[in-house]
């Protein structure tokens, strides 16, 4: 059923509701109709709904069963004199009118539509509804062109540039025609801000390369602030959030009293891009909105805490830093985004400062969350001391994991593999818990428990000199038994190498070519096999990797690197696209 | 040709399909307990999809191979050589030895709604597509690449100098057969793609003495249609399905925008469309928005036909005996019986469009729509299965293309392989 026919349906259920008790027992007489209806008996519901008409001519729910019905039959003819008979006897009602429209509309003749609007549209000359109806019936029938010049006429002829607006922008998003539709949108929401939700809904479906022509009809200079408001929020739901604050930024005039809503409903939207751009823009609204936040209220202040967060996400830290500078009211949450900065920027006697200065207005979580950060901090820089100094007397699982690389990097390795076990494989985020297993597969593997000079080698490999680490790690494996040790070492060498590439590439390939001829029954000799087949991939040598990949399957059919390699290896045969 | 032999055998009277026994199809020469592979296609296979491959290459090699219908998901059994194994083991698919319990199984097959097909020769394939289309354009193409089935890409040229006959297999995407570029000419004008497959249409019709690229699609439509009933197996997905059939029905009758031939169409094109001509459809209304990237009232879903776009569902595929109708039971072995929908240019078709006499192989139930379906032409058949990509279902123009391997199991782009083995099933001999 169209929508103007559901929509004539609502409203006739809505005066059947209150009728009168007569009206009431006369509708209860159709409910056999609408039960034949839905039992797809047609003409046996047609007969059901004559049958009331005969009584009660103007009866709505009635003559809307026989639209519904004789439709199906082909037989709408039969309907057009008991509507006009009705429409006769009750000459104000629009949902008469409006079936009237339809009727002709489905009998074909399009030509009687606009005489009947006319005569409709001279009853009540306020209305935009019978330029709607008119509309509409012509839209339903896919009769584009016509149904825009009907709504056109009615903008014209009752003034106004946002009159039947929503009928315009649905009829063009119809016809796939997205540019008009949204110039149209943006003239609804220009003359109701309520219908933006919709507005954006519908517009967020635009084809992709449709995108540019929407924006642009929306955000073009002399279009209206709710306009490039619904323009905001609709690159944000294409996850284009740079474009969106563009459109957004100048729309928010303080005057307005509708900024702050928008402001809210932006950050709010911004909040589902994970993105870092969506981060930053989030941000950057949040502040001004924490701006036009009543003075000396919480909720500007949380907000404000917030946008830092997000300024810091989204990697903005000129501008977190701002909005904490120019703020002295900031609370705790803002404190701490202010220590997580100078964190990163290397200034860890001034973060560890602030810390303790503030240590009572943070919340706990917080002061755990940088003490952490700040203990990262001293390793990368091999302040080992210091850094099992900023963790304190922490004794929660992501400190004692922290606690566990600095045992190894002392080369304790005994201590590390107890502290990791303790930390378990749930502590901190995913890749640590990932690095930690990874560590503690290795160190399973050798059978000491100590050793210097592997411990040195991780830590220069934690502070980031790979060169000097792969020497290191090198010459650590050397210390350890073939078959305890030494080829996963040897591995993680190679591991870093190709990482490396360039002149490290050699040295990649012979650390994997010496696991591989080692062999044995550790996962060393897959996973290096691997990594030299994803090597010689990367480097556009498919038909070299071919050969590993397929005796690493075959040779160790087991393993739990198979179905990486197999993954591979259908790449390197361009059977899967790359990825 | 043993493929028009086998096409001849399966033939159809009045639409239905009929006992393979009637037509000649025997249970293939009972084998000895002799080593043989089971390729199981039930939950037990770790690789759904590269299952058909090694089938493939058995079959390729001339190595005895069977289609154990509705035995485990549609199982293959093929000899138990070393290097089958060892395909086997690289692709990670799972393989069953199987000797002196094959007795038991063949029971099975035998008191159950199963049966053994042997599969003979190793159909040659063609994909129809444009020279410069990524081979992650097209689900069939993708299928193809990942289960390691070879394939010849062939267009426009080809079809016209004659070339089909040398393939048992073609397979259509979602070429618009209309000739109007998937009415994306006036949507994405300006994309480099669109501009690429303009240009390279119109020079291939002018090579080829076409006044415009909707006449020269008709004609390869219908060399197509003549492909077909000589012998050839077609298979089409998305908008070949429809375009394909209206390009046939067009013969007489512009049915393509300005934009694409310069001239607008007949305003009269839906009543003279020559319906006798398609292979599926009858009696449908053409879209004659330009602007909508929809071609006819015969595509159920309408994905961008604004309003009346319909939801996706799942769709149901039909239960065939496996003794008495083999083809339509091959074409839909599968380890799921309902399968998720998914959209493309054409999704699916509306029931009261297609032809008395086609047979449906997965409906959405309840819906006015199918799904997948199957027919005679002359000595060959078609098969029509609606939307792009099984694995994305609302692919859009720029996304990522699928990884098959992340998907070893999906049951759609199995329905496309079965496609490929059916012409591989030999003709049994006659009774007499």
């Amino acid at each position: 059923m169209s929508r103007s026919t559901s929509w004539a349906a609502i409203a006739a259920l809505v005066l059947l509701a209150s009728a009168d008790p007569a009206r009431v027992a006369r509708g209860q007489a159709i409910g056999p109709g609408f039960e034949l209806e839905r039992s797809g008996r047609y003409a046996d519901a047609a007969s059901v709904y004559f049958t009331t008409i005969r009584s009660d001519p103007t009866n709505i729910p009635a003559l809307l069963g026989l639209e519904r019905t004789l439709f199906v039959l082909s037989r709408m003819s039969e309907l057009l004199p008991l509507v006009q008979t009705a429409r006769a006897r009750q000459p104000d009602s629009p949902a008469l009118r409006s079936l009237e429209l339809r009727v002709y509309a489905a009998l074909n003749e399009p030509d009687s539509l606009e005489a009947i609007t006319r005569r409709w549209a001279a009853s009540a000359p306020q209305s935009d509804a019978p330029y709607r109806e008119w509309g509409l019936a012509l839209a339903d029938r896919r009769m584009w062109d016509e149904a825009r010049r009907a709504f056109l006429t009615g903008r014209q002829t009752l003034g106004g540039d946002g009159t039947l607006a929503i009928e315009l922008a649905e009829l063009e998003q119809r016809t796939g025609n997205w540019e008009a539709s949204a110039t149209e949108w943006g003239r609804a929401v220009t003359r109701s801000s309520d219908v933006e939700p919709n507005a954006a809904s519908q517009l967020a479906d635009a084809p992709a390369p449709m995108h540019d022509r929407v924006a642009r009809a929306l955000t073009a200079p002399g279009t209206s602030a709710r306009a490039r408001r619904l323009g905001a929020e609709v690159l944000l739901t294409w996850g284009r959030p740079n474009e969106a604050w563009a459109a957004m930024e100048p729309t928010l005039a303080p005057t307005d009293s509708e900024t702050p809503a928008a402001l809210r409903r932006f950050a709010d939207l911004a909040g589902a891009l994970t993105t870092p751009e969506g981060h930053r823009v989030r941000g950057l609204a949040l502040a001004r909105w924490a701006d036009m936040a009543p003075r000396g209220g919480s909720s500007g202040a949380r907000a404000r805490a917030e946008a830092v967060r997000e300024l810091l996400d989204g990697g903005d830290k000129v501008a977190a830093r701002r909005v904490l500078e120019t703020h002295s009211d900031s609370n705790g949450v803002a404190q701490a985004a202010l220590i997580q900065l100078l964190i990163a920027d290397g200034q860890l006697d001034l973060a560890e400062e602030r810390l303790s200065a503030m240590s009572t207005a943070i919340t706990a979580d917080d002061r755990a969350a940088l003490r952490l950060a700040l203990a990262t901090a001293r390793i990368a820089r091999g302040e080992l001391d210091r850094a099992t100094a900023a963790l304190g007397d922490d004794s929660s699982v992501a400190a004692t994991a922290q606690r566990g690389w600095i045992a190894l990097y002392r080369g304790n390795l005994k201590g590390a593999m107890e502290a990791f076990r303790i930390a378990g494989p749930y502590a901190t985020d995913r890749a640590a818990a990932t690095d930690r297993t990874a560590m503690m597969a290795l160190l399973q593997r050798v059978q000491g428990e100590s050793s210097a000079e592997l411990g040195a080698a991780l830590l220069t490999l934690a502070r980031g000199d790979s060169v000097a680490a792969i020497t290191a790690l090198r010459r650590a494996a050397a210390k350890l038994p073939e078959q305890g040790g030494r080829l996963e070492v040897l591995l993680l060498a190679g591991q870093v190498a190709a990482q490396k590439g360039g002149d490290q590439e050699p040295t990649a390939i012979a650390l994997f070519d010496e696991i591989v001829r080692a062999g044995g029954e550790g996962a060393a000799p897959p996973a290096a096999e691997l990594e030299w087949a994803r090597m010689l991939v990367r480097d556009g040598r498919s038909a070299e990797a071919i050969p590993h990949l397929e005796h690493l399957i075959l040779t160790y059919p087991n393993s739990a690197f198979v179905p990486e390699a197999r993954r591979v290896l259908e790449r390197a045969k361009g059977a899967i696209p790359k990825s | 040709m043993k493929r028009r032999e086998f096409v001849k055998a399966v033939g159809r009277f009045g639409g239905l399909a009929v006992g393979a026994r009637f037509v000649g199809f025997q249970t293939p020469n009972r084998p000895t307990a002799v080593p043989s592979l089971l390729i199981p296609m039930d939950d037990a296979q770790t690789d759904h999809l590269k299952a058909y491959g090694l089938t493939y290459k058995a079959i390729q090699a001339g190595l005895k191979s069977e289609w154990l219908l509705n035995y485990r998901g549609g199982s293959f059994l093929i000899p138990d050589l070393d290097s089958l194994r060892r395909d086997a083991a690289l692709n990670g698919i799972r393989i069953e030895p199987v000797d002196s319990a094959m007795t038991t199984v063949r029971g099975e097959i035998e008191a159950n709604n199963m049966d053994a097909v042997p599969l003979e020769k190793a159909p040659k394939v063609a994909v129809y597509a444009p020279p410069n289309a990524a081979p992650w354009d097209d689900a069939v193409t993708m299928a193809l690449q990942y289960a390691g089935i070879p394939f010849t890409k062939i267009w426009d040229p080809e079809v016209m100098n004659g070339s089909l006959k040398d393939y048992d297999w073609l397979h259509l995407h979602h070429e618009d057969f209309t000739g109007q570029y998937s009415k994306f000419f006036l949507i994405y004008s300006g994309m480099a793609w669109l501009a690429d497959m303009v240009q390279r249409n119109s020079d291939t019709a002018r090579r080829l003495g076409f006044q415009n690229v909707p006449e020269l699609k008709k004609a390869v439509a219908r060399s197509i249609r003549a492909y077909v009933e000589n012998g050839g197996f077609l298979f089409a997905m998305c908008t070949a399905t429809e375009t394909i059939d209206l390009a046939l029905a067009a013969h007489n009758v512009d049915i393509a925008a300005t934009f694409a031939d310069g001239t607008p169409l007949d305003p009269d094109a839906d009543a003279k469309l020559d319906w006798s001509q398609a292979f599926a459809f009858t009696g449908g209304h053409i879209e004659t928005n330009p602007l909508v990237a929809s071609f006819s009232d015969i595509d159920g879903h309408q994905v961008n036909g604004g309003a009346r776009r319909q939801p996706l569902g799942a769709f149901t595929l039909f239960n065939f005996s496996a003794k008495i109708d083999p083809v339509p039971t091959m074409l839909v072995q599968n380890h799921r019986q309902v399968i998720p929908d998914f959209y493309g240019l054409t999704t699916s078709f509306t029931r009261n469009r297609l032809k008395p006499g086609v047979t449906i192989l997965a409906e959405e139930e309840g819906a006015p729509w199918v799904k997948y379906i199957h027919g005679d032409l002359g000595k060959g058949t078609w098969t029509f299965f609606g939307g792009h990509d099984p694995e994305d279902p609302q692919h859009q123009i720029g996304d990522p293309a699928t990884d098959l391997s992340l998907h070893p199991h999906s049951p759609g782009y199995r329905l496309i392989l079965n496609n490929v083995l059916f012409p591989a099933a030999k003709k049994r001999e006659l009774k007499t």
